[in-house]
């Protein structure tokens, strides 16, 4: 019978290590991001200012750096079940997923008036609403842009012809030379063509429209660069690095994680992506990923959250995130500070975002990648034509999607 | 706890084998409730006062739960029909202005009930009777703080009805209604002006309980009647299973007497609440016509009440034809289905409650009860197990199945899934679809990768060419380990069994490092010897051959463990007498060697193919399904399934059908092997 009355005894002691443990202090607001280095430290810089203002009101914010490969499921499952923070900061492209799943992201048009959302560079803001409501604040943003070898390329090319000739000369297959370098595999990179001929994976329904014309002359100008020989093949991020390192790719297509990789002999500089002659002139558009702040929905605290929020996508902490975090703000304001517009990396990230348009935030997005990369893969090596290869990516996505969509 | 460990010694010493012996002995033990002289007249009559007592009980409560969602429904449509009746009054006022005031504040309510309207524009309460809005709370003002919640429900009903009108489904709720902590329950519905949605209306009414409570008459006659009857039967009859037949069909009158007593209860509730719902109509549509009049509303289109019975997504039910009156073929082919259901519902009740008479009559249950008291150590020992197995095991186990029967998807992740039920529908798609390769233009084979047979072909090559590779290189390296007198040996050992040690991500990320096309260590390597680097990942081939190189690696290991083992407990004079006899090396290695290492074997390559079929990791890091999809194995198949496409019945079905795989393979192999042990 002891034995019972040990076990008696443990499950007890289990049963009062799951009482909820009271919380005190009168505001903590908890914000989770997956920031490291520089990043972090100027976004703490920027929480410890704003934790001295509100002292006196006793807000307090605390931040958790979360590693980013767990970053997004951890939010899917704490979140909802209201064991989550009361903020975080994630990029766009899961906003809709976490929308439809419920009780994750809090609708901020409540709080949300002219003032706040005149202050951001609206597309970025775009990038925050979902089907007509807008569930958070544009904190940073990041898009592909051109970046040259000065040595190689005295002045930027304008036009896509200028482009063309400009890297025909620069380019020597035999030798391992390219004008042009970027991942045009990728269907990331590939999106600045596409969208700069007026195409795109969606229609304003939400209707994937993978094979449109306008995607099908942007895959076939891709193909006509490469049969110009200015482009390498079989173009690896990794390979793309080490050939603009050596002195061998003469202009690449990348964004702000590239300049990392750059090293130190190279002179580099930053242009706006040139405009498409084949397309009467219109300018190639990346796609861009705005990371928002988002105020949890199952939070406590939502007004002196949205308050944070607020303060976090001010101009004031806009600036250092800028300067000291080396980050693009969404916060327009920002970029009339000289001491920003000196650093090139913003300059140039400021100057590509007003032709950039926001990556779909709606959670049928992650259905394209798949189809995309095969449909590009097949291009590429030949095997389809551009028409072919998206015709049946346009499939592959659509029965996804209709299989999502179940009508009742 | 051992006290009575001596007495049931005997038949402790045979616990698990003995339960069939013990049973057969059971009846003529004659333990304390056990009258086996007197005939067991007392199990006939307490089988049958329990199966019809709980079955009663069972169907009593199904019909009050039935009669509640009667009354629910009832005050639910009425409320549905005062709220659209509102919308449309507010809607013709323009959404906005005096006139809504007035209309809100004309519109008939129950006692304690009460509406609001919001408009979008200006974040403003529009209107309201509720009775917090007065004095200077007074509408129209802009909405509080507080009262966030009010607006976010109506965004939510615009966002509602624009993603419905896009998708041209019926996909998400255009009224939403909740029962608050109070007890009362509001519903709200969107404002819709010239096609765009401006506003909400909430319309609150407090708790009503309209359905008549079902008297215990009834369901007391039906229990007692058939068990007096019995009662004066058992004593009549001799023979135990006449006793149980005359039981089992008193059982069945008692249970069908009620069945046709409930059935015309819920009829009548039926009945009762169309009429209601058709007066509501009614009434409220001749007061919208005078408040029409009164503030000189929008009259086109012209008024039509019949649509405001309506569902979640604002279509008319259709009930009631559109004078407002109960239509009778619409009527009668509901009161069949509820009819329907009710009877399904109270057969299934029968069958169980037979179930228990026949066990408790037929004495089943008396010889359950002597064995568990007679082991009830062995239950106690195993009970916490079990109750962890259910919890752990069984319960995900059996809520997998079911969510492989339903159309679960992110978008619907909030219903119940007795509303998502589809059927086989997602095992005849993915085991009906075969169009797993075409021919292109070019005459060559194209295959469809995200086709289940292609994977499921996939990854019976990736299984049969890892255990393959596992088994040959261990072998061959346990071989070699097993040379007498080799130095060093224990440090041979502990190097080979490494990779093993390692944890499989890390060493699956390594590899992946290793395949790099431009830094990786294999292209070096090549590049070395004047080859040029491969793109590993980018064709099938190759990228299936880094699974494969990394798998192997891991796997070798085990194998090489466990022929080592074996090898050593070969007796040395064996190979004496074998080369005695003048067996050179090869032929001792098929007759000696090889058949003495098959018990050891098998059961590893039994256990290795089952882990290489479901080696998740492996592939998800190596290659992760590149490119496109052609080194997918069926579980990370059913990965991307689940949490890319985010079709969660859909990868249910999937998993089931490789646990069927497993399953079939399993006994298969178990067959065999027991064969292989008789042998």
């Amino acid at each position: 019978m002891t034995n019972l009355r040990t076990l008696l005894a443990a499950l007890c002691l289990c049963a009062v290590g799951l009482l909820p443990v009271p919380s005190f202090a009168a505001t903590e607001l908890v914000l989770w991001h997956a920031y490291r280095a520089e990043e972090k430290a100027a976004l703490e810089k920027v929480v410890a200012e704003y934790n001295k203002a509100n002292e006196a009101k006793g807000v307090k914010v605390t931040t958790l750096a979360v590693p980013y490969d767990a970053y997004a499921d951890k939010i899917s499952a704490t979140v909802p079940r209201g064991k989550g923070p009361d903020l975080f900061i994630f990029a766009q492209d899961r906003l809709g997923g976490w929308i439809e799943a419920g009780n994750t992201v809090e609708p901020i048009d409540f709080f949300l008036d002219d003032a706040t959302k005149k202050r951001f560079i609206p597309t970025t803001m775009d990038a925050m609403v979902y089907r007509g409501t807008t569930y958070g604040l544009p904190l940073n943003y990041k898009v592909i842009t051109l970046i040259y070898n000065k040595k190689l390329v005295p002045t930027p090319p304008k036009t896509s012809g200028e482009l063309v000739t400009m890297a025909k000369k620069l380019s020597d297959a035999k030798a391992g030379r390219f004008g042009l370098a970027y991942a045009y595999g990728d269907f990331y990179y590939h999106a600045a063509v596409m969208n700069g001929f007026g195409g795109g994976v969606f229609d304003a329904k939400t209707t994937p429209t993978m094979n449109s014309p306008a995607n099908v002359k942007s895959v076939e100008q891709v193909l006509k660069w490469k049969k110009d020989g200015i482009l390498p093949a079989e173009p690896s991020s990794a390979l793309i690095t080490s050939l603009f390192n050596e002195g061998k790719a003469a202009m690449v297509f990348s964004g702000p994680w590239f300049v990392g990789e750059v090293a130190k002999g190279v002179d580099y500089g930053f242009a706006r992506l040139p405009t498409l002659d084949e397309n009467k002139g219109t300018p190639m558009k990346p796609w861009m990923t705005v990371e928002g702040v988002y105020v949890a929905a199952p939070s406590k605290n939502k007004e002196a959250a949205y308050d944070f929020a607020k303060f976090l996508t001010d101009v004031g902490a806009g600036k250092t995130l800028a300067l000291e975090g080396r980050q693009s703000p969404a916060n327009n304001a920002v970029y009339a500070d000289p001491k920003v517009t000196a650093d090139p990396l913003l300059k140039a990230m400021k100057d590509q975002v007003d032709v950039a348009i926001p990556m779909p935030n709606v959670p049928e997005m992650s259905m394209v990648w798949t189809p995309a990369t095969s449909a590009m893969n097949s291009v590429l090596k030949n095997t389809a034509t551009p028409k072919a290869a998206l015709d049946v990516a346009q499939k592959s996505v659509a029965k996804d999607v209709a299989g999502l969509r179940t009508k009742k | 706890m051992s006290q009575n460990a001596p007495q049931q010694s005997p038949s402790a010493a045979g616990t698990v084998r003995a339960s069939p012996n013990h049973d057969a002995t059971a009846p003529s033990d004659p333990g304390p409730s056990g009258r086996s002289g007197g005939g067991n007249w007392g199990r006939v009559l307490v089988g049958l006062a329990l199966a019809l007592g709980l079955s009663l009980l069972l169907a009593h409560g199904l019909l009050v739960r039935a009669q509640a969602d009667r009354g629910a429904e009832r005050a639910q449509r009425k409320s549905v029909v005062a709220l659209l009746g509102l919308t449309d009054l507010v809607q013709r006022a323009g959404g906005t202005g005096d006139a809504v005031g007035a209309v809100v504040a004309g519109w008939p309510r129950p006692q304690g009930g009460a509406a609001r309207v919001i408009a979008f524009s200006g974040i403003k309460l529009e209107a309201s009777t509720f009775p917090e809005d007065t004095g200077d709370k007074a509408a129209p003002r802009r909405l509080s703080r507080e009262e966030k919640p009010l607006y976010d429900r109506g965004q939510r009903l615009r966002a509602a009805v624009e993603t419905n009108s896009e998708e041209g489904g019926a996909r998400k709720s255009e009224v939403e209604s909740e029962t608050l902590p109070s007890g009362g329950r509001l519903l709200s519905a969107p404002v819709q002006v010239d096609g765009q949605v401006v506003g909400s209306v909430e319309w609150f009414t407090p708790v009503l309980t309209e359905a008549d409570p079902i008297s215990w008459g009834p369901a007391l006659l039906a229990f007692l009647l058939p068990l007096a009857a019995c009662a004066g039967a058992v004593f009549a009859l001799s023979r135990q299973g006449a006793r149980v037949a005359v039981a089992a069909v008193l059982f069945a009158a008692g249970l069908g007497g009620y069945t046709v007593y409930s059935l015309r209860t819920l009829d009548a509730e039926l009945r009762e609440t169309e009429e209601a719902v058709s007066a509501e109509l009614r009434t409220r549509g001749e007061t919208a016509q005078k408040l029409m009049a009164a503030h000189g509303l929008d009259a086109e289109p012209a008024l039509k009440p019949g649509a405001w019975d309506a569902d979640a997504m604002r279509r008319p039910l259709g009930q009631l034809t559109d004078a407002g009156v109960p239509d009778a073929g619409k009527l009668a082919e509901r009161g069949a289905r509820v009819r329907g259901d009710a009877g399904k519902a109270l057969g299934a009740l029968g069958v169980l409650g037979l179930a228990v008479l026949l066990f408790i009559g037929m004495g089943a249950l008396h010889r359950t009860v002597a064995t568990a008291v007679e082991f009830r150590q062995a239950y106690a020992y195993v009970a916490p197990a079990m109750v962890g197995m259910v919890l752990l095991v069984f319960f995900p186990f059996a809520y997998g199945i079911t969510l492989s029967f339903t159309d679960a998807n992110l978008y619907n992740s909030s219903q119940p899934l007795s509303e998502l039920w589809i059927g086989l529908k997602n095992y005849t798609d993915i085991l009906g679809d075969f169009s797993f390769a075409k021919t292109a233009a070019d005459g060559s084979l194209v295959f469809n990768y995200l086709n289940f047979y292609y994977t499921l072909l996939f990854t019976i090559l990736w299984t049969v060419t890892n255990v393959t590779i596992g088994v040959t290189v261990g072998l061959l390296l346990a071989l070699a380990l097993n040379v007498p007198n080799l130095r060093l040996r224990p440090i041979y050992r502990v190097l080979l069994i490494l990779p093993w040690a390692m944890p499989n991500y890390i060493t699956a990320l390594i590899w992946k490092g290793m395949f790099h096309q431009q830094f990786g260590v294999v292209n070096h390597v090549i590049r070395m010897f004047g080859g040029e680097g491969l793109a590993w990942f980018d064709s099938p081939l190759t990228a299936f051959f880094t699974a494969l190189a990394t798998n192997g690696w891991l796997s070798f290991p085990f194998m090489m463990v466990v022929s080592l083992g074996a090898l050593q407990s070969i007796p040395g004079e064996l190979y004496e007498a074998a080369r005695v006899d003048g067996a050179n090396r090869w032929q001792q290695f098929t007759a000696i060697t090889l058949p003495a290492l098959k018990p050891a074997l098998v059961p590893a390559i039994i256990l290795s193919v089952v882990w290489t079929f479901n080696m998740f990791n492996i592939i998800f890091l190596v290659t992760g399904g590149d490119p496109g999809g052609s080194t997918e194995i069926l579980v990370t198949q059913a990965y991307k399934f689940a949490f890319e496409r985010y079709r969660h019945g859909y990868a249910a079905a999937y998993s089931t059908v490789i646990f069927g795989i497993l399953l079939i393979y399993s006994m298969v192999q178990n067959r065999m092997s027991r064969a292989t042990e008789a042998a």
